[in-house]
C-alpha cells in the first residue's frame, strides 16, 4: 500500500508532557481514516504537526512517498493537506464565495475576479455534492451548511487530504448523516479524509480504518468493518469500559420539580424559552434533547434562579419559587451541574477544598458565626475527594491545575453534597473523555436510584437516550415532542430536534 | 512536598525579584546621567536606614500609604475598581478637619474618635455614589470615581476658601481652616517608641495612626482569609459567574467592599492633618490615592502586603531626598525608579504566576501515576 501521508516515529514534547511518543501512521489514498483517543491522547498534536502548526521533535513526515518538512500551514496546503477546524473561521457578513476565497483571492492586476471565483466554487460544490449557494451570506446558514463552507475552503485550495477535527460535535443527527454522505462522496472522488472523533458509533459508521491513540502512543490500527465499539473503547481507555449502563425501571416518587409555561428572555431580550412545561418526579431522569442554542441554557438558568422567568411558574417540592433567587432555590435542595464548568461551576484559581464548599459555605456544619471552621471544611473536602475519586495532589491545589475530568468530579462531588432532592445537569459530560463520561453517567444513575429528580440537558443524543426515563425535545424554545424511554428511535428524536412536526406522540 | 515549598517560596520572592529587576533597569538611567548605580543605591540605603530621623520619616510617609493601599486593595479584592480613593480621602480629611475645628470643649476620647469616624463616613459616602450608580444603573466605577475625584477637589476647595476659611487669615495669602482643638490632635508615637528603646527625633510627626493602619491591615487579612464573607469576596473576585451560580449575592459583596474601601480611604489624610498640621489648608498633600493604587499593586492586593509595600515607597521617597542632597541625583530619577519597579512587578508577577500554574498542572498530572490502572468509578 502506498500511503499518501506517512508519519514515522513522530515525537513531540511539551514541557513535562510527552504529547506524541514515536507515533507512526500511514494514511492510504482514498480512505477515510479515523483517529480516536481520549482527551490528551495526542490526536490534536499529531494533526497539528501534519498541518504544519507544530514541528515534531523527532520523526519524519512523507507525502506521496517524499519526505517533507512541514514548517507552516501554507506549506501543508501547498502539498495538498487541508484542515477543517472544529470552530469555524468564517466572516458572518461575507457570502459563501467571499469566505471561500478569503486569503486566496483570484485577482488580475489587483482586481478581484469575483465571477470567476463563484463559478469555480459552484463547480466544486457540484462535483462533491456540497449543497450550498455561493452567493448566500454566511450568517444565514445553518451549522451544517457552514461546515460545508469550511470544507469548500479546503477543497478550493486544492486539498487532497482533508483533516476534520471533531466535525460532528456541533451537528444534529441529520446533519451528521449529511456530513457522512459528503465524506463518502469525497472518498468516491478520490480524496483522502482523516477524521478525528471520540464518538465511537460515528467512527464505526464512516471510517475505513481506525487508529487508536492513548497516552501519546498508537495502541493499534483496526479495519473498521471488523471492529466493535467495546474493543475500541477498551483500547482507548486501557481497560474494559462499561458502555451501556444497566438502568433499572424507574420508581417515580413525588413531583419534585414543576415548570409551567416558562418564558425566559435570552440575549437582547428576545425570548429564548417560549412556554416550556414539564414535571419531574423523584427517582426519574427527565432528559432534554436538542441542538445547542434552542433555549436550553436559558431554561437551565431559569430553573436554578440565575435568570428571571418572564412568564410562567416554577415550583420545587410544591413550593412556588417563580420569583426566588439562586440562594433560596439551592436551600430547597436543588443542585446544579452547569453547562460551562469553567464559567459557572468552578473558581479556577481557588483550591480544591474551597471549590468543594462553594454554595455550601454558609452551612452551620462549617462553623459557627462568621468564621469558617477550617478543620470541619477540610475534613468534609477530604471525604468528598476520596468518595468521588478526584485525582488531585492535595486539597490545596488550585482547581485550574486539574484535568477536565477531575474538575467535573469536583463539581459533581460538591453538587451532590448535603443530600439534594433535585439535580439540574446541563451538558454534564461535555469535553470529557470516556472514563470521565462513564463516571458522570454512573453518578446520574445513582442520583436517580437515590430518589433525586434529575433534569438532564444534553446535546448528545446517546447520553439522553441512555439515561433519561422521559425525553423532551427542545426546539426554538419549545418542547416540541416528549417520549418515554424507548418510545422513539434516535432518528425520530433527531428529526424532532430539527423542528420537524411529528404526529402527536407525546407520552 | 518540597516542590510545593519551592513554589510558595518563589511566589513570596516574586516582589523581591521584581524590585531587583526594577533596580537593574533604573541602574541604566543612573549610568546615563553619569553616576555609579552602586554608589547611588548604597548611599540611598545608608541614608534611609542608618539614621533615626530617616527611619521616622519613612514610617511617617508610609502611614497614609498603608491606608490608601488597603483602601484600593479591598475594592480590587472584590473585583471592583476604586480609582476614587483620591477623592474619598480628600473629602474624608476635610470632614475630619471640620470636626476638628468646629467641635469644642469635648475630651479627646470623644473628639478624636468622632473626627476619625466622620472622616471614614465621609469617605464611605463619597464611595457610595459610584457603587450605587454601578449596581443600580451599570455606570462603570472607573469613570464615575474619577469624576467624583474632580468633584471632591472642587467641593473641598470651595468649602475651604469660601465657607470655612479661618477669618483671622483673611488678607494673608494663607488659605486654611481654623486650628483644631487640642482634643482632636493625634498623640505622637515617639514616647511609645522611646519606651521600646527606639528614639524618634522630637520633631517627628509620627503618630498613632501608623499602628492603627497596621492593625487594620491585619484585621482585613483575617476577615478575608478566615470568614465566610471573606471566602465570598475571593470567589466573587476570581469568578463572579460561578459565585453567582453558588447563590452568592454579587451586589452585596461588591457594595460592602466598596464602602469599606471608601471608609478606609477617608482615613488616608488623617495622619497628616490630625497628627501633624492641625488644620486643613490649600496645600494639603494630593496624589496619595493614586499612590495607593501602586501600593496595592505591589502588595498584590493582599492586606498584609500593603504594609511592606507602603514602607518601600516610604524608603524610596526618603532615599530620594538623600541622593538628591548628597549625590546630586535628580529626584526625577527616583520617581522613574518607582515607576520602573511597578512595571517590573506587573511583568514579574505574570511570569511567576504562569510558571507556578504550569508547575501545578504538572504536579496534578504526576498525581495520576502512570501505569497504575484507573480504579473503577464508585469503587473509591
Amino acid at each position: 500500500m502506498d500511503a499518501i501521508v506517512e508519519l514515522s516515529g513522530i515525537t513531540k514534547r511539551f514541557p513535562g508532557v510527552l504529547a506524541n511518543d514515536r507515533i507512526s501512521l500511514a494514511v492510504a489514498p482514498g480512505e477515510i481514516h479515523a483517529l480516536v483517543g481520549e482527551n490528551g491522547a495526542g490526536k490534536s498534536t499529531l494533526m497539528k504537526i501534519l498541518y504544519g502548526l507544530y514541528q515534531p521533535d523527532d520523526g519524519t513526515v512523507a507525502v506521496r512517498g517524499e519526505r517533507v518538512v512541514l514548517d507552516s500551514p501554507r506549506r501543508a496546503i501547498a502539498l495538498g493537506i487541508g484542515m477543517v477546524h472544529q470552530h469555524f473561521m468564517l466572516v458572518p457578513r461575507f457570502s459563501v464565495a467571499e469566505n471561500v476565497i478569503l486569503g486566496a483571492e483570484p485577482a488580475r492586476g489587483g482586481r478581484l475576479l469575483a465571477g470567476e471565483a463563484r463559478a469555480r466554487i459552484a463547480a466544486l460544490a457540484d462535483q462533491y455534492g456540497l449543497a450550498v449557494d455561493p452567493a448566500a451570506p454566511v450568517d444565514g446558514l445553518s451549522v451544517g451548511e457552514q461546515q460545508r463552507v469550511e470544507i469548500l475552503k479546503v477543497l478550493y485550495r486544492g486539498a487532497e487530504v482533508l483533516i476534520l477535527d471533531e466535525p460532528t460535535a456541533v451537528l444534529t443527527p441529520q446533519e451528521v448523516d449529511d456530513l457522512f454522505a459528503n465524506l463518502r462522496r469525497l472518498r468516491a472522488e478520490g480524496k483522502t479524509v482523516v477524521f478525528i472523533s471520540h464518538i465511537l458509533e460515528e467512527v464505526l459508521a464512516i471510517a475505513d480504518r481506525i487508529t487508536v491513540l492513548r497516552g501519546g502512543r498508537v495502541v493499534g490500527t483496526l479495519v473498521a468493518r471488523e471492529a466493535t465499539k467495546a474493543q475500541i473503547a477498551e483500547m482507548m481507555v486501557g481497560r474494559p469500559v462499561l458502555m451501556d449502563l444497566a438502568i433499572p425501571p424507574a420508581r417515580p416518587g413525588e413531583v419534585a420539580l414543576e415548570v409551567a409555561g416558562a418564558v425566559v428572555a435570552g440575549r437582547r431580550g428576545r425570548p429564548a424559552v417560549r412556554g416550556v412545561s414539564f414535571t419531574v418526579r423523584g427517582g426519574e431522569i427527565y432528559g432534554i434533547a436538542g441542538v445547542e442554542g434552542n433555549g436550553q441554557s436559558e431554561l437551565v438558568e431559569a430553573l436554578v434562579g440565575l435568570r428571571p422567568l418572564a412568564a410562567g411558574r416554577l415550583a420545587i417540592r410544591g413550593r412556588d419559587v417563580t420569583r426566588a433567587g439562586v440562594r433560596a432555590i439551592r436551600l430547597l435542595g436543588v443542585a446544579h451541574i452547569p453547562e460551562d464548568r469553567h464559567r459557572r461551576g468552578l473558581v479556577l484559581p481557588m483550591d480544591v477544598w474551597e471549590n468543594l464548599i462553594l454554595g455550601h459555605h454558609g452551612r452551620k456544619e462549617f462553623g459557627r458565626g462568621p468564621v469558617l471552621d477550617r478543620v470541619a471544611v477540610w475534613r468534609y473536602a477530604a471525604d468528598r475527594v476520596q468518595r468521588f475519586d478526584v485525582r488531585t495532589p492535595s486539597l490545596a491545589t488550585p482547581v485550574l491545575a486539574l484535568s477536565g475530568g477531575n474538575q467535573q468530579k469536583v463539581v459533581v462531588a460538591r453538587e451532590l453534597g448535603f443530600a439534594p432532592t433535585v439535580l439540574i445537569a446541563a451538558q454534564p459530560t461535555r469535553g470529557l473523555d470516556i472514563g470521565a463520561t462513564e463516571f458522570v453517567w454512573t453518578q446520574l444513575a445513582e442520583a436517580r436510584a437515590a430518589g433525586l429528580a434529575v433534569v438532564l440537558v444534553s446535546a448528545m443524543l446517546d447520553e439522553v437516550l441512555t439515561l433519561a426515563d422521559r425525553v423532551g425535545v427542545i426546539h426554538a424554545g419549545r418542547i416540541v415532542a416528549e417520549f418515554p424511554r424507548g418510545g422513539a428511535s434516535p432518528r425520530e428524536i433527531g428529526l424532532a430536534m430539527t423542528g420537524a412536526r411529528l404526529g402527536e406522540r407525546s407520552a | 512536598m518540597s516542590a510545593r515549598w519551592r513554589l510558595a517560596l518563589l511566589q513570596a520572592a516574586a516582589p523581591v525579584l521584581s524590585i531587583a529587576f526594577g533596580g537593574l533597569v533604573a541602574s541604566g538611567i543612573i549610568v546615563a546621567i553619569g553616576k555609579n548605580p552602586l554608589d547611588v543605591y548604597g548611599l540611598m540605603l545608608r541614608f534611609s536606614l542608618t539614621r533615626t530621623d530617616s527611619l521616622a520619616a519613612i514610617l511617617l510617609k508610609a502611614t497614609p500609604l498603608i491606608f490608601a493601599g488597603l483602601a484600593v486593595a479591598l475594592a480590587f479584592r472584590a473585583g471592583v475598581w476604586n480609582i476614587g480613593v483620591e477623592g474619598q480621602y480628600y473629602v474624608g480629611a476635610f470632614a475630619a478637619a471640620f470636626v476638628g475645628f468646629s467641635v469644642r470643649g469635648v475630651p479627646a476620647v470623644v473628639h478624636l474618635p468622632l473626627a476619625v469616624a466622620v472622616g471614614g463616613a465621609a469617605g464611605a459616602l463619597w464611595a457610595f455614589v459610584p457603587i450605587a450608580l454601578k449596581l443600580r444603573r451599570g455606570a462603570h466605577e472607573v469613570i464615575t470615581t474619577i469624576m467624583m475625584n474632580y468633584i471632591a477637589a472642587a467641593v473641598v476647595l470651595y468649602l475651604l476658601a469660601d465657607v470655612f476659611r479661618d477669618p483671622t487669615q483673611i488678607g494673608t495669602p494663607r488659605v486654611r481652616t481654623p486650628l483644631f482643638a487640642d482634643s482632636a490632635r493625634l498623640p505622637p508615637l515617639g514616647p511609645a517608641l522611646a519606651w521600646l528603646g527606639f528614639d524618634v527625633p522630637a520633631h517627628s510627626a509620627l503618630n498613632w495612626f501608623l499602628p492603627v493602619g497596621v492593625v487594620l491591615c491585619a484585621v482585613a487579612a483575617y476577615l478575608l482569609v478566615r470568614t465566610r464573607f471573606g471566602y465570598e469576596v475571593r470567589a466573587v473576585a476570581f469568578n463572579p459567574d460561578a459565585a453567582e451560580a453558588a447563590g452568592i449575592s454579587l451586589d452585596r459583596v461588591r457594595f460592602t467592599m466598596f464602602l469599606a474601601s471608601g471608609a478606609i480611604a477617608g482615613l488616608v489624610g488623617l495622619s497628616d492633618i490630625l497628627g501633624f498640621f492641625g488644620y486643613f489648608d490649600i496645600d494639603f498633600p494630593k496624589g496619595l490615592g493614586f499612590l495607593g493604587i501602586s501600593v496595592a499593586l505591589l502588595a498584590r492586593n493582599h492586606p498584609l502586603g500593603v504594609v511592606p509595600a507602603a514602607l518601600l515607597f516610604g524608603l524610596l521617597d526618603r532615599g530620594a531626598q538623600g541622593v538628591q542632597v548628597f549625590a546630586g541625583v535628580p529626584r526625577e530619577v527616583i520617581t522613574i525608579l518607582q515607576a520602573v519597579i511597578i512595571l517590573a512587578i506587573v511583568v514579574g508577577y505574570e511570569l511567576v504566576t504562569r510558571y507556578v500554574r504550569v508547575q501545578r498542572k504538572l504536579e496534578a498530572e504526576r498525581a495520576l501515576a502512570p501505569g497504575e490502572p484507573a480504579p473503577l468509578p464508585g469503587s473509591g
